[in-house]
């Protein structure tokens, strides 16, 4: 019996939307039980080449083949999504067993049924049917939110997973046991997978193989990740590193200057002044705490903060604001950008809190061209809508809004989660420049590697939520990071 | 990150699900337990309006307030669907009377009446297949669809008869809603049993069912699992529009005159039907025994105001302060959940 070379073979794909040539002859071939590392900057085109071989959107032109075959099984391949695909007033037996039940009048069981999702769950883990089968999907966290959907693509009879960016949304050990489950379901199933990452280190650890592409294009076709470095990825990216190019860390705060921001919990102590940038490590609800106390959304449950002196007590988000107290949410869509607004609004909306004066629309117009100039920010104009923007660029948008005030303090939720390399370094630099320019920077990352770079102190949270470590600069590495949050042992 | 949102996370009004082991009568009890909790308000109504008026409780009354709830209750249960799948149907209302008109005219060129009930069920059949398809293909807003057709259907219920009312004189046409299919049960009673039941069964155990409450909950998340989002959307809306029409009938068969201001305030109690049976208009959640005691329990709310004699302008402010309470109960209840 002859097995097809490839489970999935993709050659010469071509879209285009509008005017638009997003892919001009994208190949990609993935093996059977191979986990494939699908790689390019933002906007190469990764996102709409894995939305044609999922058979979501057609392609222009090329030819796609499933397990050898010319036809297009479309249960075979199935991408994973973020949040966006699990019903959430539906049980996950349900969520998971939905897809295959086709006709409208078949009575819907539960029983047998509910056993094969089951089953399918415990492909994953066999703790997991147990803890949520019966749950509805809503009640879920991220992680296993995720793992429901690849319970439910296996049950699907999918053969090949797509995963873009998966570990955006998780902790350092979610992601871990994420990836021990894709390789096991390679070995033991032979299953494929395809991922999407931005996180080099991540991607060096799971894939075996990687395909680079560039501005719609393969640039590099199946190269196993031994034989290529990390910076011959980014040169054919068309990128350079982003955390090296960081200015050495430091704190930009001159000897003994006064505490702008003081931060008390039992026996921890941090004590920051103009320009010190402060990481947060952890899992979200530690750091979410302490932020939802700097940005006047809730008192912290844990921490004395003291702002300027005095203890801080905002109460409410424009108190904050005015007080000058900046942020950027980690959920862009919903709590950054003002979607249905052109970019200038986007620009002074924090301005307009924190100054509260009368609308100057010329003044605010060349604001927010001095903006798109400084961060180098590619839009056709100040009037364009926010959503025609790339993640990236969205991201440096949301930056702007708080460059335009120059707050004391700036707290910054992932603010590089799912931005490719280049854009990093954009946000690496704005950031220096902040801090440079006298601003407390609060910087939570799930990255240790950018905060080891970046930060001049971190507080680490263990995986209840506890501050369990002050880290200085000196003692900052990512294993140090990893350690203190209980992550890794 | 999400952290913060995370509480904003929609959770299922069903009862996490029990041990497969526990008792089918309580799992069913506890499935139903908001449900439950309605039937007990109405109760309570009942009992307080019992104190100014002791006649509440007696066969008569109760048959009363069951006449006049069915029409309600049959209309509530199409707005249901469309609501649990995030839509809404304000033109429910006006389908009620362009039906019935379309009828009574039927009717009066001599056509039989089953065959007028069938014409009636057909303009609703029409309204909300343009509802269904202006929603689904051309992709507008439902409340702005539906805006639309309740404005038109409205108007024409005025249009075809210059506005005058038709009074009918088919001599059999009462049996509709008074007469007894199935003997020993007065047919508007059947009727709605049968649809409740029905209903409940396919929304809970059939694969539609299931489909109807996926497009509710997310519905991008049921198109990439190959449900066909479309398809159910617009049926849903020429559900609701057959069962306006057909609560028309059972109305009109028992009023015997047909208006073009019928079905007025019906679509605004329809709604509410569903949101004091425990609907989100957010879509995603309700039951078609929850739609169909959130009707009777506006019934009951209106035969009390009747009953201890408040002036009727009275009825929207009583019924909205109940649908106030019920959407607090049931906001607190979940949270608790």
């Amino acid at each position: 019996m002859t097995s097809p070379a490839f489970a999935l073979e993709a050659l010469g794909i071509e879209k285009r939307f509008g005017a638009t040539l997003v892919l001009q002859g994208a190949d990609l071939k993935v093996r059977r039980a191979e986990i494939h590392a699908l790689l390019g900057g933002n906007g190469a085109g990764k996102s709409t080449l894995i939305r044609i071989v999922s058979g979501d959107i057609a392609a222009n032109a090329g030819a796609i083949r499933v397990g050898g075959a010319e036809a297009f099984d479309r249960g075979a391949v199935a991408v994973v999504y973020q949040e966006l695909a699990l019903l959430p007033h539906l049980s996950v037996a349900e969520n998971i067993r939905l897809p295959r039940q086709r006709r409208p009048f078949e009575v819907y069981r539960a029983g047998r049924g509910d056993d094969s999702a089951a089953a399918s769950l415990a492909l994953i883990d066999p703790a997991l049917p147990a803890a949520v089968l019966h749950r509805p999907a809503g009640s879920l966290d991220l992680h296993q939110r995720q793992l429901v959907e690849i319970a439910r693509a296996l049950h699907s009879g999918a053969r090949l997973l797509l995963l873009d960016e998966p570990t955006a949304n998780l902790t350092f050990g979610e992601s871990e046991r994420l990836f021990a489950i894709l390789r096991r379901l390679a070995r033991d199933e032979g299953i494929s997978t395809v991922l999407v990452s931005h996180r080099m280190n991540e991607i060096r650890a799971v894939a075996d193989v990687c395909t680079i592409i560039r501005d719609g294009r393969t640039v590099v076709d199946r190269i196993p990740l031994a034989e290529i470095d990390d910076d011959a990825i980014v040169t054919a990216m068309g990128q350079s590193r982003a955390v090296e190019a960081v200015a050495p860390r430091q704190s930009s705060a001159p000897e003994g200057s006064p505490s702008r921001l003081a931060l008390r919990c039992g026996k921890l102590r941090v004590s920051l002044a103009a320009g010190d940038v402060l990481g947060l490590a952890g899992s979200p609800d530690g750091p979410m705490d302490l932020i939802g106390a700097l940005v006047g959304v809730a008192p912290s449950r844990r921490w004395d903060v003291a702002f300027e002196g005095r203890p801080l007590r905002f109460s409410s988000p424009a108190e904050a604001v005015r007080r000058g107290v900046g942020y950027v949410s980690g959920d862009r869509a919903e709590k950054g950008i003002l979607s249905t607004l052109p970019i200038t609004d986007n620009v002074v909306a924090a301005r307009r809190v924190a100054r509260r004066t009368v609308l100057a629309l010329a003044d605010e117009v060349r604001r927010a061209e001095t903006a798109l100039r400084r961060l180098s920010i590619k839009a056709a104009s100040v009037d364009v809508l926010p959503r025609t923007l790339s993640g990236g660029t969205q991201q440096k948008l949301l930056l702007a809004r708080w460059l335009d005030v120059t707050p004391s303090i700036l707290v910054l939720e992932e603010p590089t989660r799912g931005v490719d390399i280049g854009t990093k370094r954009e946000i690496y630099e704005i950031v220096r420049r902040l801090a440079e320019a006298g601003t407390t920077v609060v910087w939570w990352s799930t990255e240790f590697s950018e905060l080891a770079a970046i930060a001049s102190r971190a507080v680490a949270f263990d995986l209840a939520g506890e501050p369990s470590a002050v880290l200085g600069a000196e003692d900052m590495t990512e294993v140090a990071l990893a350690r203190a949050t209980g992550m890794a042992a | 990150m999400t952290d913060l949102s995370r509480h904003d996370m929609p959770v299922a009004t069903a009862a996490p699900a029990l041990p497969r082991r526990a008792g089918l009568m309580l799992r069913s009890l506890r499935y139903y337990r908001s449900e439950i909790a309605i039937a007990a308000a109405i109760l309570l109504i009942d009992a307080v309006v019992s104190l100014w008026s002791p006649q509440v409780f007696t066969g008569g009354n109760t048959a009363n307030v069951a006449q006049a709830a069915a029409p309600l209750v049959v209309m509530a249960l199409g707005v249901l669907v469309v609501v649990i799948t995030g839509g809404i149907d304000l033109s429910v209302g006006s389908t009620f009377s362009l039906s019935g008109m379309v009828a009574g005219l039927a009717l009066g060129a001599g056509s039989s009446w089953p065959v007028a009930v069938l014409v009636g069920l057909g303009v609703g059949g029409a309204v909300g297949l343009a509802n269904g398809l202006l929603v689904t293909f051309v992709g507008l807003a439902p409340f702005v669809v539906t805006l639309i057709s309740y404005a038109v259907a409205g108007s024409l219920a005025f249009v075809i008869t210059d506005g005058h009312s038709i009074a009918i004189l088919d001599p059999d046409f009462w049996m509709l809603n008074g007469g007894a299919l199935v003997p020993g049960i007065v047919n508007y009673l059947l009727f709605c049993l049968l649809g409740v039941a029905g209903l409940e069964f396919a929304l809970r155990k059939l694969v539609l069912g299931r489909w109807v409450y996926a497009v509710g909950s997310n519905d991008k998340a049921a198109r990439l699992l190959g449900i066909p989002v479309r398809a159910t959307r617009c049926g849903v809306y020429v559900l609701s529009g057959l069962c306006a029409a057909f609560s028309s009938m059972l109305s009109l068969s028992y009023i015997s005159n047909a208006e073009a201001t019928s079905g007025g305030n019906m679509m605004l109690q329809a709604i509410a039907a569903c949101v004091i049976g425990g609907a989100s208009l957010f879509g995603g959640t309700g039951s078609a025994i929850g739609a169909m005691l959130g009707a009777v329990m506006i019934t009951v709310i209106q035969n009390g105001v009747n009953l201890i004699g408040i002036n009727s302008f009275w009825q929207g402010s009583v019924t909205g302060l109940v649908i106030l309470v019920a959407v607090l109960i049931d906001r607190v209840t979940k949270a608790r959940a």
